[in-house]
């Protein structure tokens, strides 16, 4: 009798060995809808050629709304998951933060670099340590109705010719439209001019000339020669859009689900803007990025599965099936995704694309760029006083963070 | 603590009271005193331990430095090895190949001998270095100190791990870790000489005490003076204690120096003469010529003794010779603390002898005993309310006290302490306008005084609409014969029944300038649709008109309670002796409403004032933060600039203005309460 119940719960621990050698990896993501099932996809092939391994994959899908806070509140505290997929503009504050992201310069080598679009990779590198691999991009780009404009402009000032011939204001018709008054929107047009909001540092430089410049070409946009509306909502610009009474709307990827099904709409890169020298028009560009937790007990089993999501095969699923612009370079080359003209528009808008700052000093400049946009379009104040007055704001944030 | 019982007839022993006040006293004195010795000597003898690591460390780092790569890593650092006993293992990393140099790890020999790639399992060491070549470079770009370039860790065991970064011609190449094996333990007070400190005093007290008899007065500055006497003696002794230590400490670590200096000098005369450190191979075409043999750089050891950011102490010079001025202030500093630590803990004891002396203990302990059944009916609320209400608070108020950041929050408060400065910069920051270029004025919407103008303009506003929109309703409801007034009273409440976070947000979108509702009804009237959140007035409006309606079935309610509590007969009487609806309304409805509206006006203020959602939800403070309350922007700079002291300071405030505004509703309000 003794024997026997001695031996009960080893046999059980000997059957549960091999189980417990079993690699668990966690990964959550903000996806719905088509991205979701290509990523699901993607893990259950995963799971299949590597259960011999003992590896296995689970995702969690979190609401996007409550996303970042739950990875800062949970992941410190190791309650969180393994890997996450999030774009790059949490990423300073996470790294600063500490115990949130893991740097992964040791599992890196060139020919996983090189996999990616160069800048890509850069908005996933903090002070010099690569943070995680690229996933997708998401890039503004010009969007045209072609039963209004049968060929899209290619410098700023074919683009106020086209424009103006298509504005009517009195009966709401404009030849652009855009949330020029979003500084995300704007920044398009900014950095065109060598427009930025740091310098190396970080130092803030919200008021260089190059950024007063792009801002007073705008107002000249909208001004004199009228070719924009006045207060643009997103709601505004997509029934402007949908109504047939916007040629020309300068947004991205989201913005196509919205579009109605009778409009027949092209894509085509930002127009150079000549009185930049012909510079062309660099938007700021959203790079989801795919992170390993820094408590993860499976570091290696999840970069595993990391290099994995973002080599060429999988990005060809995500992109054909999930209908993301991947940051792998190698699957522009496949014929169906080359095909693709939604795809191959934002491939070649991304080519002179900036990324967006991921520093923590950047959730600090929203708000003071918003309330400078908003009064420059309203005509309040000039473009270099409510920069100016940006400028200052920021500073002290700044200023306040970093005294120690 | 001796109780005498009431009526004994010989009253309070003075000299017992005393006596044991003084005890209590010098315990807590020698005991707090011990331990805060026992730990400053602990300090002191860790500092030395680290100081003295880092020095070799850093000299070490310097050859390798200067030896490159290779076979001259591993025999400079066999050499460091032999020299230093007390280090464990030493590893030195390069970032080109990820490799491991150099190691004097037992484990890595054999296969495992270096050079070779660094293992899975050794990530943390080559992130150790990317993390010192981040700081450096994060450092040098803010130029500051923020982030540590020499990495120290203890380890469980005891033993400290140190990491400092190999730097070549700018750059960060790698990194050398040394394990040191714990380090002895520091001396330890005497216990003996700390007794005698209690010992002392309390016989010294009881001789004379005797001689002084019962007279209180005397006893009292008897107990006084000796209490005092303790706390000066044992601070002295202390402060005798912790110099000489800091004094032996300086000259150990200036020889530390000349040592260090002389072994590296000799690691790097070992050193075979190369042309450069990297040396690249010729170009092609070029005949391969014997280059000149350049010798290392000289070291610099007056550099060496530095703290966390390499930043040099500069407490001795590179050759052993210590820097008396510089160490006989960083003494006097040292003293300071020693003196203030000694006068609060001597205050501290004296206010305990004076409360035991003086009776307060036993006053104290007899009406713990008189109402023990009150108190432990008491005590599970208390604790409840300790844990959740008290304790959140005080710590917000100490975080008050700091300036803690995102960046920082990891620091221990007494670090980051800034005493009353987040106060200062709130409340004496006036510049709340200034005239612009063309003569108009400019508000800065930022400053504290506007947001408080705003919040008590948004208060009063409110409460006032709430009042009257409530007992005009409440009057309505409350005719005879009103026909479906159960229907209407529950229409009426449904405002407030609805959650806010929800009506909030629909209100906002009815102010929407293009597709709101209000803005259709307005162009149905002819007039122009207004951009309601461009101008802080109609702004203001917005989240007024939506707080207006979400406040008043509560002022309703309680209105229409009070007046059917008003008995009819007071009504007759005065219609007989002829007053108006008017008077009636005066003389008899206001007055007896006071008792029910007046804490009702209290409670809908302070809600009000704090009243975060509506505004936060409708307005969002737009235009350009102009239509913030307090409440609002003290979260917009704690999770918006992430600046948490100065947040916590914030709210500190709103509590005091509040509490301000209580106190002296209370007192007015006892005034009129009375019908």
């Amino acid at each position: 009798m003794k024997i026997s119940r001695l031996a009960l719960p080893l046999l059980f621990a000997a059957l549960a060995a091999p189980a417990l050698a079993q690699k668990d990896v966690v990964v959550w993501h903000a996806y719905r809808a088509e991205e979701k099932a290509a990523l699901e996809k993607i893990v259950a092939a995963y799971n299949q050629v590597n259960a011999a391994r003992g590896v296995k994959v689970t995702t969690l899908a979190v609401p996007y709304d409550a996303f970042a806070d739950k990875i800062t509140a949970a992941v410190p505290r190791g309650k969180g998951p393994d890997i996450f997929i999030y774009a790059q503009d949490r990423l300073g504050g996470w790294i600063e933060a500490g115990k949130t992201v893991e740097p992964i310069d040791f599992f890196l080598d060139k020919a996983t670099t090189a996999r990616f679009i160069p800048t890509t990779m850069e908005a996933m590198t903090y002070r010099g340590t690569v943070y995680g691999l690229p996933l997708n991009y998401k890039v503004i780009t010009l969007i045209y109705n072609k039963k209004l404009l049968p060929a899209p402009p290619k410098t700023s000032k074919e683009l106020v010719a086209m424009a103006k011939k298509l504005t009517d204001a009195k009966s709401g018709r404009f030849g652009l439209a855009y949330s020029y008054s979003d500084f995300y929107y704007h920044a398009a047009l900014q950095n065109a001019f060598g427009g930025r909001v740091f310098d190396p540092g970080p130092k803030p430089v919200l008021n260089a000339p190059e950024n007063v410049k792009a801002l007073e070409l705008l107002m000249r946009w909208f001004t004199v020669d009228g070719i924009l509306p006045a207060e643009p909502s997103t709601a505004l610009i997509t029934s402007l859009f949908n109504g047939g009474k916007a040629a020309m709307v300068f947004s991205g990827p989201w913005f196509l689900g919205e579009i109605a099904k009778e409009i027949d709409f092209g894509l085509a890169p930002l127009p150079t803007i000549d009185e930049a020298g012909g510079k062309p028009m660099r938007p700021w560009m959203t790079v989801e990025g795919v992170y390993i937790a820094a408590p993860s007990k499976n570091k290696d089993a999840a970069y595993d599965f990391v290099k994995h999501l973002t080599d060429t095969p999988q990005a060809k699923v995500m992109a054909l099936e999930g209908r993301q612009t991947p940051a792998n370079q190698a699957v522009y080359s496949d014929a169906a995704v080359s095909g693709d003209k939604i795809l191959s528009a934002f491939r070649k808008q991304v080519e002179v694309a900036v990324p967006m700052p991921n520093l923590p000093e950047m959730t600090m400049v929203w708000s003071p760029a918003t309330t400078a946009m908003n009064t420059i379009v309203k005509k309040s104040a000039t473009p270099k006083a409510a920069m100016d007055q940006a400028q200052q704001a920021v500073l002290k944030d700044v200023a306040a963070l970093r005294k120690n | 603590m001796s109780q005498r019982p009431d009526g004994s007839g010989k009253g309070p022993s003075h000299r017992l009271r005393f006596g044991a006040g003084l005890l209590v006293g010098t315990i807590l004195v020698a005991a707090v005193g011990h331990r805060l010795l026992t730990t400053a000597l602990g300090e002191t003898a860790r500092f030395g331990e680290d100081r003295r690591a880092v020095i070799s460390l850093r000299a070490l780092t310097d050859v390798v430095a200067r030896a490159g790569s290779g076979e001259a890593v591993r025999t400079v650092v066999a050499g460091f090895a032999k020299w230093h006993p007390q280090v464990a293992a030493t590893r030195v990393v390069l970032f080109d190949g990820i490799s491991l140099e150099a190691s004097t790890d037992p484990a890595d020999t054999g296969e495992n001998a270096p050079p070779r790639r660094l293992k899975r399992e050794e990530k943390d060491l080559y992130d150790r270095g990317q993390r010192l070549r981040a700081a450096i470079e994060t450092n040098r770009a803010e130029g500051g100190g923020r982030k540590d370039e020499v990495e120290k860790e203890r380890l469980p065991d005891g033993s400290v791990s140190l990491a400092a970064p190999i730097e070549r011609d700018g750059e960060v190449v790698g990194l050398v870790e040394t394990r040191r094996v714990p380090p002895p333990p520091a001396p330890r007070p005497s216990l003996l000489t700390t007794l005698s400190y209690v010992v002392v005093p309390v016989l010294l007290f009881a001789l004379l005490s005797l001689v002084i008899g019962e007279r209180r007065v005397a006893l009292g500055i008897l107990a006084a003076l000796l209490l005092a006497g303790t706390a000066w003696g044992y601070g002295a002794q202390s402060w005798a204690k912790l110099s000489r230590a800091r004094t032996a400490l300086e000259a150990s670590v200036a020889e530390q120096v000349k040592t260090s200096a002389a072994r590296g000098q000799e690691l790097l005369g070992a050193l075979p003469a190369t042309a450069a450190p990297l040396a690249e191979a010729p170009p092609p075409g070029t005949a391969p010529e014997a280059a000149p043999a350049i010798p290392p750089a000289p070291l610099d050891p007056a550099s060496w003794d530095s703290d966390a950011f390499r930043r040099p102490l500069g407490l001795s010079d590179g050759a052993g010779n210590v820097d008396e001025a510089k160490v006989a202030s960083a003494l006097e500093e040292a003293k300071r603390t020693v003196t203030r630590t000694t006068v609060l803990l001597g205050a501290l004891a004296l206010v305990l002898v004076g409360f035991i002396g003086l009776g307060g203990l036993a006053a104290l302990l007899g009406t713990l005993k008189t109402h023990r059944v009150a108190y432990s009916y008491v005590l599970p609320a208390m604790f409840g309310m300790i844990l959740l209400v008290f304790f959140p608070f005080v710590y917000g108020i100490i975080l008050s006290f700091t300036d803690q950041t995102i960046y920082n929050s990891s620091a221990p408060l007494t670090e980051i302490w800034v005493g009353f400065q987040n106060y200062v910069s709130i409340l004496t920051d006036f510049k709340v306008a200034r005239t612009a270029a063309d003569g108009g004025i400019i508000f800065n919407y930022q400053n504290f005084y506007w947001t408080l103008w705003i919040t008590i303009a948004w208060t009063v506003t409110n409460v006032t609409y709430g009042v009257v929109v409530g007992l005009i309703l409440a009057l309505v409801l409350n005719t005879k014969g009103l026909a479906m007034k159960p229907a209407y009273r529950v229409l009426l409440i449904l405002p407030w029944a609805m959650p806010n976070y929800i009506t909030a947000l629909i209100w906002q979108g009815m102010f929407h300038q293009q597709f709101g509702v209000v803005n259709q009804v307005v162009q149905m009237f002819g007039m122009d649709p207004v951009s309601w959140f461009e101008k802080p007035a109609t702004s203001f409006f917005t989240a007024w008109a939506t707080n207006g309606w979400l406040s008043f079935p509560f002022m309703m309610v309680i209105s229409l309670g009070a007046l059917q509590s008003i008995p009819s007969d007071l009504y007759e009487a005065a219609r007989v002796d002829g007053a108006t609806r008017w008077q009636q309304f005066r003389s008899i409805t206001l007055p007896s409403l006071k008792p029910a509206l007046v804490p009702a006006v209290i409670l809908s203020v302070v809600w009000t004032f704090n009243m975060f959602n509506i505004i936060f939800l409708v307005t969002a403070g737009e235009p350009a933060g102009s239509t913030e309350i307090l409440i609002t922007q003290s979260y917009k700079f704690a999770f918006q600039k992430y600046q948490y002291g100065y947040a916590a300071a914030y709210s500190t405030v709103i509590f005091g203005i509040l509490l301000i505004y209580g106190v002296f509703q209370n007192r007015m309000t006892k005034g009129t309460e009375a019908i």
